[in-house]
């Protein structure tokens, strides 16, 4: 039987008995070995959190589309290359790893591996232990190994940005670059 | 108490009830049709074809912000925001040599908010690939992706993938030098790959060089292709967020 909160019957107490039916529990399935559930409407408690944090991005997007442009430079020239040429920021791990090695081993082999990696974590790493935590302790191996390639790629990215200059070679971001025709 | 005090405190009960009455009001709270019973509650989200992406109830571990940090939801929240703002440039660009350039010297200098719409698409579209990025280290942290949820990761590294083109076929479509040169890079990496490597490369470009054809082939990829991809992958990834259970929680 299903009980909705709104024809939830209301018990009196019984003044010759020294026991009563307290309450019955609102429930969508049958409770058989399972714990009350502790579950909200999506309405109004998430539909209502979603509309808020919509409007919040949104503003926010406003506001920094308000003060800082998108970027527009000449007209696209063949024959003229600039020096450093940079991939987008987040194709830069590949053009780093590329600069180091060839562009097909960084550009196709090593990338094509990390994400053959990425697909396999959840056929890898089955132990039902820690889902649900942050950071549980009990996945310290998974966390750390995560944590390196996270902190990698966003290192490569940066390095990408803001360290490469002419050539390629690396330069402090207050480093001045050298001539270049 | 005297009348007068009553009075005044009646006036001051009722100033201070304006905005609950104003919000009351906007929002038909204890009006007829308001949602205020569970079956009201339940069919307000099975009866609405956009709510109906929700399950009727979840699990309140799953309503706190520091656990999701609403990164998934704000992934697709920037994708709809991209889809509207990117609908609305293409009205004013034509995917063609130079015009293409002008095109976008206008939306700065003579459409009205021109510059606002395209500042608008680039930082949204910069934002859902960090978004989509946090939004895995989050599912991995939180070891979400162990069963029964494996294949749901695997549509997600298909989406992140996806993510990447999007934002890598829409980098070319202003023409510019930082467009031009940033398309040479990446794709001549794609020339790397050993047998098809140069054919895929002519085959995404229309050509061996970034030129007009390329162009065209990217605006295509990038307004119709990857979109619709997008969408059909993004449909199946909620889908089976429900199907496994609900956002993950502790065990
Ligand atoms: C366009 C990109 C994506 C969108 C729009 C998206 C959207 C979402 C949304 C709305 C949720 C619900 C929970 C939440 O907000 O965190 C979710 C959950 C999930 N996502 Fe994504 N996602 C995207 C990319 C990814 C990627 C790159 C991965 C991983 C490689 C991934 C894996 C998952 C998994 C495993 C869940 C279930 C998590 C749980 O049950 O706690 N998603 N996604």
């Amino acid at each position: 039987m299903l009980q909705r909160s709104e024809d939830r019957e209301m018990f009196q107490p019984n003044s010759e008995k020294s026991y009563g039916l307290m309450e019955v529990v609102d429930g969508t399935s049958v409770m058989v070995e399972k714990a009350p559930e502790d579950t909200v409407f999506s309405w109004p408690h998430l539909v209502m959190l979603e509309i808020a944090w919509a409007m919040v991005v949104i503003i926010l997007l406003h506001v920094i589309s308000t003060y800082f442009n998108a970027p527009l430079e000449e007209i696209a020239d063949a024959s003229l290359t600039p020096n450093p040429a940079k991939a987008p920021w987040y194709f830069l791990g590949l053009q780093e790893m590329v600069s180091w090695t060839s562009p097909f081993w960084g550009g196709i082999l090593i990338p094509g591996i990390l994400v053959v990696l990425l697909l396999l974590v959840p056929f890898v790493d089955r132990r039902l232990v820690g889902v649900g935590h942050w950071f549980a302790r009990e996945r310290w191996v998974a966390n750390t190994l995560w944590t390196v390639f996270a902190v990698g790629t966003i290192t490569v990215i940066l390095i990408g940005l803001y360290c490469r200059g002419p050539n390629w070679h690396f330069y402090w971001p207050w480093q001045d670059w050298p001539k270049t025709h | 108490m005297l009348p007068r005090e009553r009075n005044s405190r009646r006036a001051i009960a009722t100033l201070l009830q304006i905005p609950r009455n104003i919000w009351c009001a906007l929002f038909r709270e204890g009006y007829p049709g308001y949602p205020d019973t569970d079956l009201k509650r339940s069919t307000l989200i099975t009866g609405n074809v956009f709510l109906h992406l929700h399950p009727v109830k979840i699990r309140r571990h799953a309503l706190k912000l520091h656990y999701t940090f609403c990164l998934g939801g704000t992934a697709f929240l920037l994708f709809l925001i991209l889809t509207l703002t990117g609908v609305m440039l293409m009205f004013y660009y034509h995917p063609s040599v130079p015009k293409a350039y002008y095109d976008m010297e206008d939306l700065e200098h003579i459409v009205n908010f021109g510059l606002l719409l395209r500042n608008l698409h680039r930082w949204s579209a910069h934002g859902m690939v960090a978004i989509v990025f946090l939004h895995m280290c989050r599912v991995f942290y939180t070891g979400s992706y162990k069963p029964p949820r494996e294949m749901n990761w695997v549509v997600g590294v298909g989406l992140l993938l996806l993510t990447l083109m999007l934002s890598f076929t829409g980098y070319l479509l202003p023409w510019d030098q930082l467009a031009f040169w940033a398309i040479t890079v990446g794709t001549n990496i794609a020339n790397a790959a050993p047998l098809v490597g140069s054919k895929m490369r002519f085959l995404l470009l229309g050509g061996n060089i970034v030129g007009p054809n390329a162009l065209l082939r990217f605006y295509v990829l990038h307004c119709v292709v990857l979109p619709l991809l997008i969408g059909v992958l993004m449909a199946i990834h909620f889908w089976k967020v429900r199907k496994d259970g609900g956002i993950s929680g502790p065990l």
